[in-house]
């Protein structure tokens, strides 16, 4: 792990409606290969917080940048260098799993070629080498919706690595697995740290943060409450925070 | 609550008052007239039958032109359908775009098909070319409005993902959009088919070719026997296609919700 921040977020607020804030002053960062949790009881601004760090909301106030360079938003291409997966996924059901992984080569195609074919031998074979990582070799040529719970996030996991990306952000995305398949998704997920990835996740499971995260930050109403390191004596701290 | 319901009957009053002006306005509440359209009908009714069968050599070959005329409008509609309602989809183009390529959808659409054959006629000149262009803008129009409203419908989560790996916005069409709106454009296409067949039946009318022209004569003629013989092969033509969609609709469309997680 080095000690230079891949991400860093200063004095972020948002607001969906005027005088309604959802974050409010906000400020973190996330180091190459942390893994960083953030907590937050439902509607502390979790999910805003990854919008806005991948461009999918405008930055209000504040300022987030990516490796030195300030996150960008609006209709065009985002930032390639951040990946992103949301709650639910995002995995387009109608296409195969060798399909949705080619997704993540999209910023490193050239346009009208990928419109036609994304396919190319290099790709599928680094497609095909992700997916044997994650155990879903087999399953390539399956199409998404026929797929399990754990299925569809290694889809996703693949899908983000084979972009490179040097932070990824996941938002909740192991919250509707069972405590094995939790363990084996974050398992994963370190493997993907350990190469240098700052992993930004949410959750509101507090034992993979104690078993996972290297960090932790804590949301409340909007607000930054704590930010701490885990495996300390730090989860009391979470816990209270969580609870108060 | 009080007001709500007091609101509430003051609404039922005016529906009721403002149907029974529309109902004496057209004439519906004149009891003497209503039972002279009876007897007529009745008439009409005895007239129709037995169904001439004489002219279904005559009527198998019109009606092979208005699937034609139904087919083509429907192929050019939608081809034409496909890039605007991208381009009138907010996931992907700001209001400076959307607005005029809906406004332009909107105006398509609001001219009857009818109307539009005339326009076609006047162009192309008499038969089912007319019949076959008039059914394509129409098309473009409608199936304009309802691919946006289905791609407005994909899941917003789908799109968010697909942006998060750094696509672009015709990445996004093509790999976010259109495959997750599949299913959407099939029954959205198959249904403006369905549409064309018995919208293409009346082409004939204005002269635009298809089964229309003899449905019209026939009225002129007082054939009704031939007039019910021509709307029974529109009907069985129609259920064929019924049948049709059902199966493409099956082969082709992938389950709307995934199954749950097995794990």
């Amino acid at each position: 792990m080095t000690a230079s921040p891949a991400l860093v977020a200063e004095r972020l607020s948002y607001a969906y409606r005027r005088g309604r804030p959802v974050l409010r002053d906000v400020s973190f960062d996330a180091a190459n290969g942390e893994i960083l949790a953030i907590l937050g009881t439902s509607g502390s601004g979790k999910t805003t917080l990854l919008k806005l760090c991948r461009g999918l909301l405008p930055s209000q106030a504040g300022l987030i940048t990516v490796l030195g360079q300030a996150v960008v938003s609006g209709r065009g291409a985002l930032d390639p260098r951040i990946a992103y997966i949301p709650q639910q996924l995002g995995l387009v059901r109608s296409l195969s799993v060798m399909q949705n992984i080619l997704i993540g080569a999209l910023a490193m195609s050239p346009t009208l070629g990928s419109l036609v074919r994304l396919a190319t031998p290099e790709l599928t074979s680094r497609a095909t080498d992700i997916a044997g990582s994650l155990g879903i070799a087999h399953k390539l040529g399956e199409r998404a919706y026929a797929l399990s719970g754990g299925e569809r996030q290694r889809v996703a996991i693949a899908r983000a690595l084979l972009q490179r990306p040097q932070v990824l952000l996941a938002d909740e995305f192991i919250s509707q697995l069972d405590l094995f398949t939790t363990g084996e998704i974050m398992r994963l997920v370190r493997a993907v740290a350990d190469q240098g990835v700052a992993v930004i996740m949410t959750t509101h499971e507090q034992t993979v943060v104690r078993d996972h995260a290297d960090r932790a930050i804590v949301l409340r109403d909007g607000g930054k409450v704590v930010d701490v390191r885990t495996r300390t004596a730090a989860m009391a701290d979470i816990t209270a925070a969580l609870r108060r | 609550m009080k007001a709500r319901s007091v609101a509430s009957r003051a609404i039922w009053l005016g529906l009721a008052v403002l149907l029974a002006i529309s109902l004496s306005r057209l004439g519906l509440l004149d009891a003497a007239r209503l039972g002279r359209g009876l007897r007529n009908l009745g008439e009409f009714a005895g007239s129709l039958f037995p169904p001439d069968p004489a002219s279904l050599p005559t009527l198998a070959g019109a009606m092979v032109e208005t699937l034609e005329i139904a087919f083509v409008g429907t192929f050019l509609g939608s081809v034409l359908a496909l890039p605007l309602a991208l381009l009138a989809s907010p996931v992907l183009f700001g209001r400076a775009v959307t607005g005029p390529v809906k406004l332009l959808l909107a105006i398509v659409r609001t001219v009857p098909s009818l109307f539009w054959a005339i326009v076609f006629v006047v162009a192309v000149g008499l038969g089912p070319a007319a019949g076959a262009l008039a059914v394509a803008l129409y098309s473009l129009g409608y199936l304009g409005k309802l691919l946006y409203e289905t791609f407005d419908a994909v899941d917003p989560e789908v799109i968010e993902a697909i942006r998060g790996a750094g696509a672009g916005r015709m990445q996004l069409a093509r790999y976010a959009i259109l495959p997750e709106a599949a299913n959407g454009i099939v029954a959205q296409v198959l249904f403006m088919f369905e549409y064309n067949v018995r919208a293409s039946s009346i082409m004939g009318f204005v002269g635009a070719g298809g089964i229309g022209y003899y449905l019209l004569g026939y009225i002129q003629l007082l054939r009704y026997d031939l007039l019910l013989t021509a709307l029974l092969v529109t009907l069985i033509v129609v259920i064929a296609i019924d049948r049709v969609s059902a199966l493409i609709r099956r082969v082709y469309l992938f389950p709307a919700t995934p199954p749950a997680p097995a794990d």
